[in-house]
């Protein structure tokens, strides 16, 4: 017995890990939101391309757009334009796409919309960049200036992550001489970041530029030029304005490399203005959008992957074992009667479709009904088996006929029965009766209310939307479920009922 | 906190919980194959003949809507009977013909019963209104136990009965059960009969319960229910221990009747005894159990004849202060 009960305690214990692992697996690893109101920001970038087509010619636009998977999820990315082919193409970690038209007049406009969510994001595996590279060919003042702003940047350093930071300090001293030498009249980021890569050129230190876009909400906004380099183990990232070090969370690489972000062949005066917005999206929502782009999400292998109809069934179903526990505690640990183990469980599932109060209504009055023509058809001495089948029939007759009278009086569909409820009605008066006949009147009347009761309670709780939520997401909590009832199976303590069953025997103590 | 200092009281007593009956007793001690046994009277009381229990003598059983006519005959012979069902629970279903009455029957509450009456019922038991589950079930029909009068002070109409408890065949807890108006005639504590205690090493009646309430006097003939003793107390014992050999279950309540003219008798055995005979007894069930479980534990498995074992829960289980009466005094 000691080991039957060590190795129940086992299985509870496994059925609980299990569970709990896998809810925490789906919680801390795929992000799976713990509630359906979990709201997550989406941000939503516009991209408007304009210029003017000159005329009889053929025109290109090439724009750079982020790169995939760049720790954002794309949830959507739209190229709008008309009478506009579309290409995109995918080079040295940079994604450009090209419109193309044959002619066209006048004003032309094209739009980029991408949006773009943190949640479900994977981190993308660093690609090393170069740690060499050959020294460019100057001469002349150039050279010497530079020579001249290296040397103390070179004592002040220690690897090439301070030697970058020093760099950029001098270069932004704007009254060193040097520095003004390099920099000429011209002290614009992009100029900043030549002067800087010119110096680091020098110390064969590789550098790039890569243009980033603040995800805050903005009407205009111009990306912002930022540089980085691989220190062997990571790439490192520079603001070459102020030499701030480590690339903001709120950063989105549009693009890298010295090239301008767009180019237009057969057009002119090209503009572009960026818009950034933020919207909220549910997560769970979320993720099904991006189940169906194809996109991985928590979706695979979960019952979120069922057709709707099947999902549906299974919210439901899956919300039986939450009702089942509700009876084995008031039933175990309560001590409260219920006709047969789990009918309170049907029962509450009937309710379902009737409606929680109407369908007490309607169990309490066909019941009634049904057990008083019972009694008669005793007094008439029938037997049992015909008894019952007459007091099923008449349930049946009843219900159809209050449903005819709903309909006429126009209370309509709430009054409509369906099969399941039925069925269930009828097995709640056969076991009724049985009850009546085996325990008397009082007793099966102290039961059916017991039964009632934990109905109500049972459907209540399996409608409830957060956990009806959180068990249809996390499957994983009915092995914890499993694990309490496995633990149930071994609880040997005293039913509240029984404490007042027994009180008589503690109140004799006192005398 | 109620709750908690009522469950502490209650432990400390050694007082069974129904969780604790059904996981630690019935479903340890008790094989499931062995319920048909006791679940069906009919087969109780051949096993309980073919090992020299006494039991009620059976006139006959039907089994067939058909064999009811042969109600008539079976009857004949006999001027009083009972009609059981052989899987009843709780009392239910039993009719008690005491006398005849011209070509009427008289019930044992003196109601007038016809013979269509008396098939109705027994057509009503074959088709298992009174079967656990509601399964066809077979009608008995057999002697009439005649009650001591030793009794009858305390009781109300019916047969009052003794229920032993026993525990691989150690008589852990007994209690007599005194049929009252409201449980009409029936010795069923849930319907309204009362429990009496019994010293097991005595046989005398000790406190009631009644509605799971400790009672004095028998509440219809208010009358004290302490301080008589059973007659044949040895015998109820033996016949108790018995039991669990004739059966097997480890967990057994035993039901005897008292017959004026042929002594104890047992009635019926039930795999699922009630706790409420912990009131009756006011002594806790699980205390006692531990008691037997030691000495078996001790023992490491060995049978013990029965007259062996009532003789250690005679001395385990004595309720101190309890004098038995003289008889006289009793009558």
């Amino acid at each position: 017995m000691g080991s039957v009960k060590f190795q129940a305690r086992v299985l509870a214990l496994a059925l609980f890990l299990l569970g709990l692992g896998s809810i925490l697996y789906q919680v801390y690893v795929q992000h799976v939101p713990l509630s359906q109101d979990e709201k997550d920001p989406v941000w939503v970038i516009d991209a408007q391309v304009g210029f003017s087509a000159r005329p009889n010619k053929p025109v290109k636009v090439r724009m750079f757009v982020p790169p995939l998977g760049s720790g954002f999820t794309t949830l959507n990315e739209s190229f709008i334009s008309n009478n506009y082919g579309v290409n995109v193409n995918e080079e040295k970690g940079n994604r450009q796409v090209t419109w193309s038209s044959r002619r066209a007049e006048g004003r032309q406009f094209l739009y980029y919309r991408l949006m773009l969510t943190h949640r479900y994001a994977e981190t993308r595996e660093v690609e090393p960049g170069p740690q060499f590279r050959q020294a460019p060919n100057i001469e002349g003042p150039d050279r010497l200036a530079a020579e001249a702003l290296l040397e103390p940047i070179r004592q002040h350093s220690a690897d090439v992550e301070t030697f970058i930071r020093e760099t950029i300090k001098r270069v932004n001293e704007l009254q060193n001489d040097n520095a003004q030498l390099l920099l000429g009249s011209d002290v614009s980021a992009r100029n900043r970041a030549r002067v800087i890569d010119l110096l680091l050129g020098l110390s064969h230190i590789p550098i790039e530029p890569v243009h980033t876009l603040r995800l805050a909400e903005s009407q205009e906004q111009e990306p912002e030029l930022w540089l980085r380099s691989y220190n062997g183990r990571q790439w490192l990232y520079f603001n070459p304005m102020n030499g701030q070090q480590g690339l903001p969370e709120d950063r989105l690489v549009w693009w890298r490399g010295w090239e301008p972000l767009m180019q237009v062949d057969g057009g002119k005066s090209a503009d572009m203005v960026f818009s950034v917005h933020r919207n909220e999206m549910s997560a769970l929502q979320l993720a099904q959008t991006l189940r169906l782009k194809d996109a991985s999400s928590f979706i695979d292998f979960s019952l979120y992957e069922l057709p709707l109809p099947a999902q549906q069934l299974y919210r439901t179903l899956i919300m039986i074992p939450i009702g089942v526990i509700l009876v084995l505690l008031m039933r175990s640990l309560v001590g409260m009667e219920t006709l047969g183990t789990f009918t309170p469980v049907l029962i509450a599932l009937a309710f379902r479709e009737t409606q929680v109060i109407y369908g007490v209504l309607l169990f309490v009055f066909i019941t009634a009904l049904g057990l008083s023509l019972r009694s008669y058809l005793e007094h008439l001495k029938l037997q049992l088996l015909p008894r019952l089948s007459v007091v099923l029939t008449f349930v049946v007759m009843v219900m159809a006929l209050m449903s005819l009278l709903g309909y006429k009086l126009g209370i309509g569909s709430g009054l409509s029965v369906g099969l399941f409820p039925m069925v269930v009605l009828t097995m709640v008066i056969e076991r009724t009766s049985i009850v009546w006949e085996e325990r008397g009147g009082s007793q099966s009347l102290k039961i059916g209310m017991g039964t009632l009761f934990v109905a109500v309670l049972s459907h209540l709780l399996m409608v409830w939307q957060p956990l009806t939520y959180f068990v249809f997401t996390f499957p994983g909590v009915l092995l914890c479920v499993a694990a309490f009832m496995v633990m149930m199976g071994h609880y040997r303590g005293y039913r509240v009922t029984e404490l007042v069953r027994f009180r008589a025997m503690v109140d004799g103590d006192k005398h | 906190m109620f709750w908690s200092k009522t469950r502490k009281a209650l432990r400390a007593r050694g007082v069974m919980g129904i969780n604790q009956r059904n996981g630690d007793y019935i479903l340890r001690y008790n094989k499931r194959s062995l319920y048909p046994l006791v679940d069906d009277k009919l087969k109780t009381k051949k096993m309980a003949l073919e090992a020299g229990i006494r039991v009620p003598e059976l006139y006959g059983a039907i089994r067939t809507e058909q064999g009811i006519s042969t109600l008539r005959k079976v009857v004949d012979t006999h001027r009083d009977f009972v009609i059981k069902p052989a899987q009843g629970a709780g009392g239910d279903g039993i009719m008690v013909i005491a006398d005849r009455f011209e070509h009427y029957f008289r019930s044992a509450s003196g109601r007038i019963i016809t013979q269509d009456e008396l098939e109705h019922h027994i057509s009503g038991i074959l088709s298992g209104i009174y079967s656990l589950g509601g399964h066809r079930d077979e009608a008995l029909i057999e002697y009439r136990v005649r009650s001591t009068e030793l009794f009858n002070r305390i009781s109300y109409e019916g047969v009052p009965d003794i229920r032993i408890i026993v525990l691989k065949g150690y008589p852990v807890a007994a209690m007599l059960r005194l049929p009252t108006r409201q449980s009409q005639g029936k010795a069923n504590l849930h319907q309204g009969a009362i429990g009496v205690g019994l010293d097991l090493s005595t046989g005398v009646t000790l406190g009631g319960t009644w509605h799971n309430q400790r009672i004095e006097r028998h509440p219809d003939t208010a009358n004290a229910v302490a301080g008589l003793t059973v007659p044949d107390w040895e015998d109820c014992l033996a016949l108790a221990a018995r039991c669990y050999d004739l059966t097997g279950l480890g967990y057994l309540g035993v039901d005897l009747v008292m017959d004026r003219d042929h002594g104890p008798m047992m009635l019926e055995l039930n795999a699922r005894p009630g706790l409420n005979i912990q009131i009756a007894m006011d002594d806790g069930l699980l205390r006692r159990c531990g008691i037997v479980e030691k000495h078996l534990d001790a023992l490491k498995g060995e049978d013990r004849p029965a007259a062996e074992r009532v003789e250690f829960s005679k001395q385990q289980f004595a309720v101190a202060g309890v004098v038995p009466q003289a008889a006289e005094e009793q009558q």
